[in-house]
């Protein structure tokens, strides 16, 4: 396993401490909410300072969150006034008032979704040209980014409800992304990746049931490509298997055709 | 003047064509990508000075900021609009791409100088773009003036080094801490040597230690002495 060092003894707030959740209005995102920051079990001091940043590239936001033994939640903030607003990120901040060091972060991580889930696979939709679908690995540290044509009228509503987009797109999406991962990146390590992106994917893998080999990274001497395909081939097979009311819904539309 | 429009798929095809081509010849005509299906018009109607020239990347924001203000557009109604950054970069091509009076040819740079491309490895380098959304950003920070005083059609070290890194590039005070150290007011250019590799304290320094604070401090509420303050003696002859 990698290890990494924490030479300034910062301590790791984990994501499930957190519950922040972005606020819609007319579709268009305009504040975040933090209703939950569990704080017990770290060791802070009681008037440490609490912030929640949220950014993106080259904008950030600052809202103070109180301090540890008074935080303000649940904490509502404006995020009109970004630009960037489809990829934000977050992240948690607790500082030492007396020497402005840090004390506990949480970092780079993406409000939950409505559905209480985290989208790995955030969607852009772009004019593509002739494209129907394309994957950018161009988000965060390389992350993927699925574009959709925008050019397709329609298409919003079609990439989210559409039976025949969902079974022909998606597990083309997967195995494209799992792929790239793999075999053009490669990941350095299963258990504890460099890149928080494949660490997302290889625990998407498994929330399937499906548990990567013990190697995923091609200049491993225990690197067995015919076992990376195969681990592949099953993620999108146990995710096709999620979704068999789509694939009816699929085949009902085309008997009603013939 | 003329409106300002955003390029669509097909006109970024010719923008394209058109770069690669003028490589080699640099009278190849300039393809009007003005009309559909290549580029559609900005709504609400915006009106660009196709002739204006600027002595730097700052006058450029600068120009562009005080354009959208008057007619009402704000920095996030046009930030997102990938094609707008590329049809400005066709409408002022000829300063961006200039013709080099030595041998003749235009100054041509990589096709993300011109067509933006917005992936992260790649999204600052657009010479339209970045200096708007930096100036945008800082306008009111004089010290903004270290990242946008070169020409319009050359990034300079501290806007490569600085506007890619997204920790540096959102913190006003770690703006403000560069422009202390390393610009000269009376030439309005940074001071000899910051950008020398071989130099102490260095700005690709300046780079890596606060990417060491960043695990350690506050940067945040810090101001910019406060963090000169905290930089080691390599700095020393900068402060």
């Amino acid at each position: 396993m990698k290890r990494r060092f924490n030479y300034t003894g910062r301590q790791r707030i984990k994501r499930e401490r957190i519950s922040l959740s972005l606020i819609r209005e007319n579709e268009s995102i305009t504040s975040f909410i933090l209703n939950r920051l569990e704080l017990d079990g770290l060791t802070l001091p009681e008037d440490a300072r609490v912030y929640v940043e949220a950014y993106y590239r080259t904008e950030l936001k600052r809202f103070d969150c109180g301090t540890v033994n008074d935080l303000k939640i649940p904490l509502t903030g404006d995020l009109r006034e970004l630009a960037y607003l489809q990829n934000l990120k977050f992240r948690i901040l607790v500082t030492d008032p007396a020497n402005g060091k840090i004390l506990a972060h949480a970092d780079r991580f993406s409000p939950e979704a409505p559905a209480e889930k985290k989208s790995i696979l955030p969607v852009e939709f772009k004019d593509l040209g002739n494209e129907v679908w394309r994957v950018d690995y161009e988000g965060e540290g390389g992350a993927p980014i699925l574009c959709i044509n925008s050019r397709i009228p329609n298409v919003q509503n079609i990439a989210k409800t559409d039976s025949q987009f969902f079974i022909h797109v998606y597990p083309a999406v997967l195995r494209e992304i799992l792929t790239h991962m793999v075999f053009v990146e490669g990941v350095d390590s299963v258990s504890d990746p460099e890149a928080d992106w494949h660490a997302d994917w290889l625990k998407f893998s498994r929330d399937l049931g499906v548990n990567p080999p013990d190697s995923l990274d091609t200049g491993n001497d225990n690197f067995n490509k015919y076992a990376a395909a195969e681990w592949i081939n099953n993620v999108v097979e146990a995710s096709c298997n999620q979704y068999t009311d789509r694939f009816q819904e699929y085949i009902h539309k085309l008997e009603e055709v013939q | 003047m003329i409106p300002l429009r955003i390029m669509l798929f097909e006109g970024e095809g010719e923008f394209r064509n058109y770069i690669n081509r003028i490589r080699d010849n640099p009278f190849t005509p300039r393809p009007d990508l003005d009309n559909p299906p290549y580029s559609q018009e900005f709504s609400p109607r915006v009106m660009v000075d196709e002739l204006h020239t600027f002595q730097s990347k700052m006058e450029m924001a600068e120009y562009l900021d005080r354009t959208f203000t008057q007619s009402g557009v704000r920095r996030e109604d046009v930030i997102g609009k990938d094609g707008l950054w590329t049809w400005l970069a066709y409408l002022w091509f000829d300063r961006l791409a200039p013709v080099n009076p030595k041998t003749g040819k235009r100054d041509v740079k990589g096709l993300e100088r011109y067509i933006y491309n917005p992936g992260f490895r790649r999204y600052y380098r657009h010479y339209v773009r970045t200096p708007y959304e930096i100036y945008s950003l800082y306008k009111d920070n004089s010290s903004v003036r270290i990242l946008l005083y070169s020409p319009v059609y050359k990034h300079n070290d501290f806007i490569e080094q600085v506007a890619s890194r997204q920790f540096i590039i959102s913190h006003p005070n770690l703006i403000e801490a560069l422009f202390i150290l390393y610009f000269d007011r009376a030439s309005g250019r940074p001071k000899r040597g910051a950008q020398s590799r071989r130099r102490a304290g260095n700005i690709h320094r300046f780079v890596k230690v606060i990417q060491q604070f960043e695990l350690t401090y506050d940067i945040y509420s810090l101001s910019a002495q406060e963090i000169i303050d905290l930089l080691p003696e390599e700095f020393a002859a900068w402060k």
